[in-house]
This record gives C-alpha cells, sequence and structure tokens, in this order.
C-alpha cells in the first residue's frame, strides 16, 4: 500500500516535471516574424470590417480600410500625390475639378476601374452618406469620357481636395450599385477595393487583422507581403517590440527615450487634439471679452502641462490652430502668458474689488462653477488653485462626460474642461468649433468680421490668400477668447525601422493622425 | 419554492424597469443615452427617424416600455451602431473566452480551497496549519489584478516565458495539439492570477467551518465507530463545511460574467469584460446596457440554482 503511493507520487512528480519542461521549452511561433510580415500593435484591436461603410467611425477604422480602397488623390509626407486620379485641375468658371484618371487600374477581381466607378460613388455617397466624408458641396459628379471625371461643386469650396477627393474611397460600381443597405453587406465582395492590400483575415473577438498584398496594383506589387494587426495593450507594446513580436506600435511617452536609447525609431505627433477651457460667453460676467482675457491671464498653461501632462504636451495656442499645422498657425497672436499683475488690473477697471483675497463686486463675491470629467480632473483641479490664486472663488464639480456634455451644450455652466481633435487636418474644423452647434463648439458668433471670415475661408480656392484669412481668424479668436486652448497632447510611435514611417503632414486623409500611411508598405523606390 | 420563484421574479422586473428607466433618465437625448457617441458621428436624418420609430421615443412611456419588453422576449438586446452588429452577437461572441478563463477559475479555487481548508482546520494549530493560514492571509492581501500585473512582469517580460497578452497567437497557423497547447500558455497567467485571489477566501470559510465541526458529538460518533481518518475528514466534517463555501462560489459565480474585468484588461484577454471596458472607452451604450441584462439574468439563476442545491447539500432539510 504504502509502496504504491511512494511510486504513485514519484510519477506525478515527473509528470508535473516534464510538462513543465514542455510547457516552457516549446517556443511556438511568437518571437519571430518572418520578413515580409510587418506587424502592428493596437490596444483596442478590433475597429471594424474594413469596408467604407462597416468600420467604426474613428481614425484607425478608416486605416485598416484604407490599405483596401484608393482615393483620387492621397497624401504623401508632405503634401498631395496623385493616386487613382493623375492629375487635375481647378476650373473657376464652372466651378468643378476636372480628375484624369489613370488608366490600366483593375479592381481585385480584375474588372477594369474606369470614370464610371467614380461617377457612382459620388452618387452613391449622396444616397448613403458615411461618417468620413460630408457630400453635400458636391453638385455632381460628371463623366467626361472613360478617364476623366468632372466634379460640380455647389459653391466654391477650399477643403475639397482634403476633405473629399483625399478621403473619399473610390467603390466598384458592379458589385455597391446593387446593394441597398451597406451597413448591412459584409461579405467578401464589399472589400474589393484597388488598393494596394487585401483582407485576409478580420477577427472581431481577437481584434486581429491580416493583409495580403495585392500583385496586381498599379504602382507595383507592395513591398511589404503582409500586414498584421494585433491586439496589444500600450503598456506592454514596448516589450512587445524588443521581444520582436511587433514591429511598431503606439507606446507610453515614458518608455520614449529607453526605447531610442535602444535603437528603436521614434515617431512624435502633437497637435491634433486639444483640452479646452470652454468659457459660458452667454453669461455674466463670461460674456465680457476683458473678463475672458483676465482668466486667460490667470491660467497658467505652462504649468498644466508641466504637472498634469508631466511635459508631454504643447501648451495651446489661444488661435486654437497648433503649431505643429505650420503652414497655417499663426505665430504673432496675443497667447497672455501667465501675468498675475494684468489679471489684477483688467479686474479693477471691471468694478471688482480685493477683499480678504477674493475679488468682489457689487457685494458680490466673484465665484466661477468649473465642470471637468473624470479624464480632466487633475487639469481642472489645476486650473481652480491657479484661479483661486488669483483672487477669484471656484467651486468645481467632476460630472460623467456625457452630463458634461449636455450641462455645456445646454449653457448650464461657467466652465468647463473638454477637448475635441481633428485639428491636424483641414482648417475648415475653424467653422465647426467656433459656429457649429455641437457642445464641442464655442458657439461664437458675436463678431461679424470673425463670423464673415470664417465662412469665406471656405470658399478661397487661392491658398495664400485662404492663409491671410486663417491668420486673421486665428488673431480675431485669440482678442475673443469664446473658449481657451489649453494643451496638445503628444502621441508617440515607436517601431523596429524595417520601414520608414511617419507621420503625415495635415494627417492621413481628411486629418488622421497615425503613422500608417499605406504608402509606406510600397517600398521605398516606388512610393510616389 | 414557490415563494422564492416569485421573490425572483419580481427581482428581475425590477432590474428590467430599471435598464429601461436609466437611459430615459440621463440628461440630454435618450437617443443619444440610447446609442451612445455613434448618435453624434453618424447621425443621419433617416437614421434617427427609424431609431425613433424602433423605441417608439415618440410615443407614451407605457408603449415604450411594451415595445422594449416585446424585443427583449424576443431575445433583441439592441443593436450597437459603434460595432454595427446586434448586442446579443457581440456579447456572446465574447462569452466562450470569459467562461473559459472563470469557469476554470472557481473550479481551481474552489477545489484548491477547500481541500487545503478541510487539512488545515483539521490539523489546528499545527505548523502547517498555521503556515498555510499565514500564507493565506498574505494572498488575501492582494486583489487579482495586481497578481495578473506581477505574474505578467515576472514570467512574461521578465523572463519571457510565456505571451504578454491574447487569447491566442495572431495567424500562428497552428493546429490540433499545438493550438491547444497555445490556448493555454496563452490562459496560463490571467488563469493563475485569478485562481489566487479567490483562493484564501474559500480557504478561510472551508478552515473556520471545519474547525467548529470537528469539535462536534457527530465527529466522535464516526470515530466511535472506527472509520478511517480521511473518511471522517472529508465524508464527515468536510462535506458539512461546505454550505458556505458552496454559498459564497455561488454569488461569485453569478458574477462570473464580469468578474474577470481588470483581468482581461491587463492581458488583453478578449471576454466581456474587456469588451465592457472598450464598450465604456467608445460610450457604446447598447453594449453596456445589454451586458447589464446579461449579467442580471446571470446572477438571478445562479442564486436560484444555489438556494435548490442548499437543499440538497444541507443534511438539517
Amino acid at each position: 500500500m504504502i509502496k504504491s503511493r511512494i511510486v504513485l507520487s514519484i510519477f506525478l512528480t515527473f509528470l508535473v516535471l516534464f510538462l513543465t519542461v514542455v510547457l516552457l521549452k516549446t517556443d511556438i511561433s511568437y518571437g519571430q516574424i518572418e520578413a515580409i510580415t510587418y506587424t502592428i500593435a493596437d490596444t483596442t484591436g478590433d475597429w471594424g470590417y474594413p469596408s467604407p461603410y462597416t468600420h467604426y467611425c474613428r481614425g484607425p477604422g478608416y486605416v485598416r480600410m484604407s490599405f483596401i480602397f484608393d482615393t483620387l488623390v492621397w497624401k504623401a509626407r508632405s503634401g498631395f500625390i496623385p493616386l487613382l486620379a493623375k492629375k487635375w485641375h481647378y476650373e473657376k468658371e464652372e466651378n468643378a475639378y476636372i480628375f484624369s484618371l489613370r488608366e490600366g487600374v483593375s479592381w481585385h477581381d480584375g474588372e477594369k476601374f474606369t470614370a464610371k466607378d467614380v461617377v457612382f460613388t459620388f452618387s452613391y455617397i449622396k444616397k448613403h452618406p458615411t461618417w468620413m466624408v460630408d457630400s453635400s458641396i458636391v453638385e455632381e459628379a460628371v463623366e467626361i469620357n472613360p478617364y476623366t471625371v468632372k466634379i460640380y461643386l455647389r459653391k466654391p469650396y477650399a477643403p475639397f481636395l482634403n476633405n473629399i477627393a483625399c478621403t473619399l474611397p473610390i467603390l466598384p460600381q458592379h458589385i455597391w450599385q446593387e446593394v441597398e443597405n451597406p451597413r448591412g453587406f459584409q461579405k467578401d465582395e464589399a472589400l474589393i477595393g484597388t488598393g494596394p492590400y487585401r483582407l485576409c483575415d478580420y477577427n472581431r473577438v481577437q481584434g486581429t487583422y491580416l493583409y495580403q498584398a495585392y500583385p496586381n496594383y498599379y504602382l507595383g506589387k507592395p513591398e511589404v507581403e503582409r500586414i498584421k494587426f494585433i491586439k496589444v495593450s500600450e503598456q506592454i507594446a514596448p516589450t512587445a517590440l524588443r521581444r520582436g513580436e511587433i514591429n511598431a506600435s503606439s507606446v507610453p511617452p515614458e518608455t520614449v527615450k529607453d526605447l531610442k536609447k535602444e535603437g528603436f525609431q521614434t515617431l512624435t505627433s502633437s497637435g491634433s487634439w486639444n483640452a479646452k477651457l470652454m468659457i459660458n460667453h452667454t453669461k455674466e460676467p463670461l460674456s465680457s471679452k476683458k473678463f475672458r482675457q483676465a482668466l486667460a491671464f490667470a491660467i497658467n498653461r505652462e504649468e498644466i502641462v508641466k504637472i498634469t501632462q508631466r511635459g508631454y504636451a504643447t501648451v495651446g495656442s489661444t488661435g486654437l490652430i497648433p503649431p505643429s499645422q505650420e503652414y497655417w498657425y499663426n505665430p504673432n497672436i496675443e497667447q497672455y502668458s501667465y501675468s498675475p499683475a494684468k489679471v489684477k488690473i483688467i479686474l479693477e477697471s471691471l468694478g471688482y474689488h480685493k477683499k480678504k483675497g477674493y475679488y468682489w463686486k457689487n457685494g458680490k463675491k466673484l465665484t466661477l462653477e468649473l465642470l471637468t470629467s473624470s479624464q480632466f480632473v487633475r487639469v481642472a483641479e489645476l486650473i481652480s488653485q491657479q484661479l483661486e490664486k488669483v483672487g477669484i472663488a471656484v467651486s468645481m464639480r467632476s460630472l460623467d462626460s456625457k452630463s458634461l456634455d449636455v450641462r455645456v451644450g445646454s449653457w448650464k455652466f461657467d466652465l468647463a474642461v473638454s477637448g475635441h481633435g481633428a485639428l491636424s487636418g483641414d482648417p475648415f474644423i475653424l467653422n465647426k468649433v467656433i459656429l457649429g452647434e455641437g457642445f464641442i463648439s464655442a458657439r461664437y458668433n458675436k463678431n461679424e468680421l470673425l463670423n464673415k471670415l470664417l465662412i469665406n475661408q471656405l470658399h478661397q480656392m487661392d491658398r495664400e490668400k485662404r492663409k491671410e484669412t486663417i491668420y486673421k481668424i486665428q488673431k480675431i479668436y485669440a482678442q475673443e477668447l469664446p473658449a481657451l486652448t489649453l494643451y496638445y497632447p503628444t502621441w508617440y510611435w515607436a517601431h523596429d525601422g524595417s520601414l520608414n514611417l511617419y507621420y503625415t503632414r495635415g494627417g492621413i486623409a481628411f486629418g488622421i493622425p497615425i503613422p500608417l500611411n499605406k504608402l509606406c508598405f510600397l517600398g521605398w523606390r516606388r512610393a510616389p | 419554492m414557490k415563494r422564492k420563484v416569485i421573490n425572483y421574479a419580481v427581482a428581475f422586473f425590477i432590474l428590467l424597469v430599471l435598464n429601461f428607466i436609466l437611459p430615459r433618465l440621463m440628461p440630454g437625448d435618450p437617443l443619444s443615452a440610447i446609442y451612445g457617441e455613434e448618435v453624434l458621428v453618424q447621425m443621419t436624418p433617416e437614421l434617427k427617424a427609424r431609431l425613433i420609430e424602433r423605441f417608439a421615443l415618440n410615443k407614451a412611456l407605457w408603449e415604450q416600455f411594451a415595445s422594449y419588453i416585446l424585443s427583449l422576449a424576443k431575445g433583441d438586446l439592441g443593436y450597437s451602431y459603434y460595432q454595427n452588429a446586434p448586442v446579443s452577437k457581440v456579447i456572446f461572441s465574447h462569452l466562450p473566452w470569459t467562461l473559459l478563463l472563470m469557469g476554470l477559475a472557481t473550479v481551481f479555487s474552489s477545489v484548491v480551497g477547500i481541500i487545503l481548508g478541510i487539512e488545515s482546520g483539521w490539523r489546528r494549530g499545527k505548523l502547517t496549519d498555521k503556515t498555510a493560514l499565514t500564507g493565506m492571509m498574505v494572498l488575501s492581501g492582494f486583489p487579482s489584478f495586481f497578481l495578473g500585473i506581477v505574474l505578467l512582469l515576472f514570467f512574461a517580460v521578465a523572463l519571457g516565458f510565456l505571451p504578454l497578452q491574447g487569447a491566442k497567437t495572431a495567424y500562428g497557423k497552428l493546429t490540433g495539439g499545438w493550438f491547444i497547447l497555445d490556448i493555454f500558455k496563452h490562459l496560463v497567467l490571467p488563469l493563475t492570477a485569478l485562481t489566487l485571489a479567490e483562493i484564501p477566501a474559500n480557504y478561510l470559510l472551508t478552515r473556520n467551518t471545519m474547525i467548529i465541526n470537528v469539535r462536534e458529538p457527530f465527529i466522535l460518533t464516526a470515530r466511535a465507530k472506527g472509520l478511517s481518518d480521511s473518511k471522517i475528514r472529508y465524508r464527515h466534517a468536510g462535506r458539512n463545511s461546505l454550505l458556505p463555501v458552496v454559498t459564497r462560489i455561488g454569488i461569485k459565480l453569478g458574477i462570473i460574467v464580469t468578474g474577470a474585468l481588470f483581468v482581461e484588461i491587463i492581458f488583453s484577454y478578449p471576454g466581456v469584460g474587456n469588451l465592457i471596458y472598450t464598450s465604456l472607452l467608445m460610450r457604446d451604450y447598447p453594449v453596456l446596457q445589454g451586458s447589464l441584462i446579461m449579467v442580471t439574468v446571470f446572477v438571478l439563476l445562479i442564486n436560484l440554482g444555489v438556494d435548490l442545491i442548499y437543499k440538497k447539500l444541507d443534511p438539517r432539510t
């Protein structure tokens, strides 16, 4: 009895040891990447089925779609380049763009790509609008000959190339003409495009994508044979990079220094997103321009960047357009650098006087309510401290982000910390966030000149003239201060250098700040 | 028995009402509360009209409630406009991974916790008992996510033995045994973290009851009958120490679906917890509400089940 027990326990011990050794020693394929496969990590993983209508309505979803579908025009490192269109020009008299299309382009199923597909796409998105393109400005698209298309606009529209020609994926007519419900269309045919890659697999649950190069791509077969997207959290990504499990990923700012030392390439982008102090300019005392300026002098944005963002951000420009938008950014505007002395002068000129450390007017203590969501609690706390320091009492309230948006949207607030993106694309965003309706907008139309300039900039087809207008807009915006941009967070990517990734100037398509431009995967020599 | 079932039905109804009323009580447009941020991103007039009709938002509250109950009865948990798929499909695609992870963790932690508890309680005051007790007290101080991070840093990041993230190697082209081994290798760390975190509670409960039971007269009777030590330990004292543990495991089973939330996030494990986390980030309210309903049903069903098992285990009934 005892003997058999001993034998059994010896056997079990060996079995456990054996299994442990087997388990630890067998190295399954992770850890090795074949030379032709490029693996990209993503924290979220799933961004939807990558057809133009079913990817999730966010930048990463668009990027996954852009590998399969080409647009008429595209952006390389620093400017527009021809893609499906060989060349294009604008005809002022007719207010139309004429695109000469590339010949010899085939869809992934072998059908020929012609002007009919382009015309079809423009009429299709009118019937089935997508999130990425607002096609209401397009009157109609007309086929001039099988390889020339003319697109008539309702009004001259300066952002046309960036927001439409460079963003709208062209659909194959022979497939989509039958499709009545594009959001429900998730068959293999929904992924037939003219782009450099085809999708081999998409796994919603695991959040993975596998792309295969399309050998007959009109710019030549892409050098990277396969692209793999896998789900890896940002915190773990640096380790996965070091172990060679992935080639590229976004990484936390704190890890960048070490990664650089170890020979990884890093990429930086700042200025596509901004944290913003929303100001209720419909209400006393914030309706006074001077008072808002005093607020700006009282808030130390450098300190906010240093403390709340640990320095990984750019100080906000009072003109909204970030310095990284080199072409549009106006460096000569009032930036209201921190100055308690100026706060004092302004507030006293407005009839406030200081008592027991706080400003008072007509027997009432100057008190403002500051709303925030959990995302910005630290920023809001610091702003409260800074305002209290100069003598403005603040009561801070933290809400869930939806309630915050609703309060801001219905003007039930004094000050609120919020934020929005889309600043790296075309400056048409100015209209959306100054005059627009939503809660991310300042909804400010009290300055006639500003209103006029904003509307004009959309229709100025001469880039230099438009730049002048954008400069003026920033200047007036900075004087009026209907909202105050606090900072633009900095985002980092790291990669092993096997490809030359870059942040596209002005963002991918309409302005997506992700360094995964499909041109990088085509191979250097052939990339246009 | 009948009364119990009625109690559960009432609880279920109250939860349904809550789930219905909460988005409508949220500030602002109920449509955006029901459909989340996608309303802002991709709302077109047609879509809006369709949604208003679907939820009967233009009708009286009771009519809205009726249409809500009706669609629930059909198994329709709503539609995620962010994911562009029915909520039930989204949740069920993530469910197997959570069940695998949490199911195994529950089994292991229960078995290990109970056996250790019985042995420790039996040997009360001896060195083995003291060591086990101290070890368990220390372990119980660590939440599962902390253990997860420690395990991840040590075994995956520092030593590189085990994979860092996920549930399987993406496009590893593995088949048969290698595929299962791959799944297992990905499972080891999150499973260990969850199991270790759960063992102490089961252990302490079993040990406590065991200590009381050992002094009971029926143990003396068993001894007098000349039964072997291990028989008394497990069949007599052990079995009777199970009651509180079973209750606890039952309660834990109820939240099995969401219980692994933090651990799943740490290991990017594609379970329901991770889904809930992503939905929260993307403000995908339909998925969040669907998960809530599902967890509710789970908790109620399992509690009912535990009530029934109790009868079998309790020698007094």
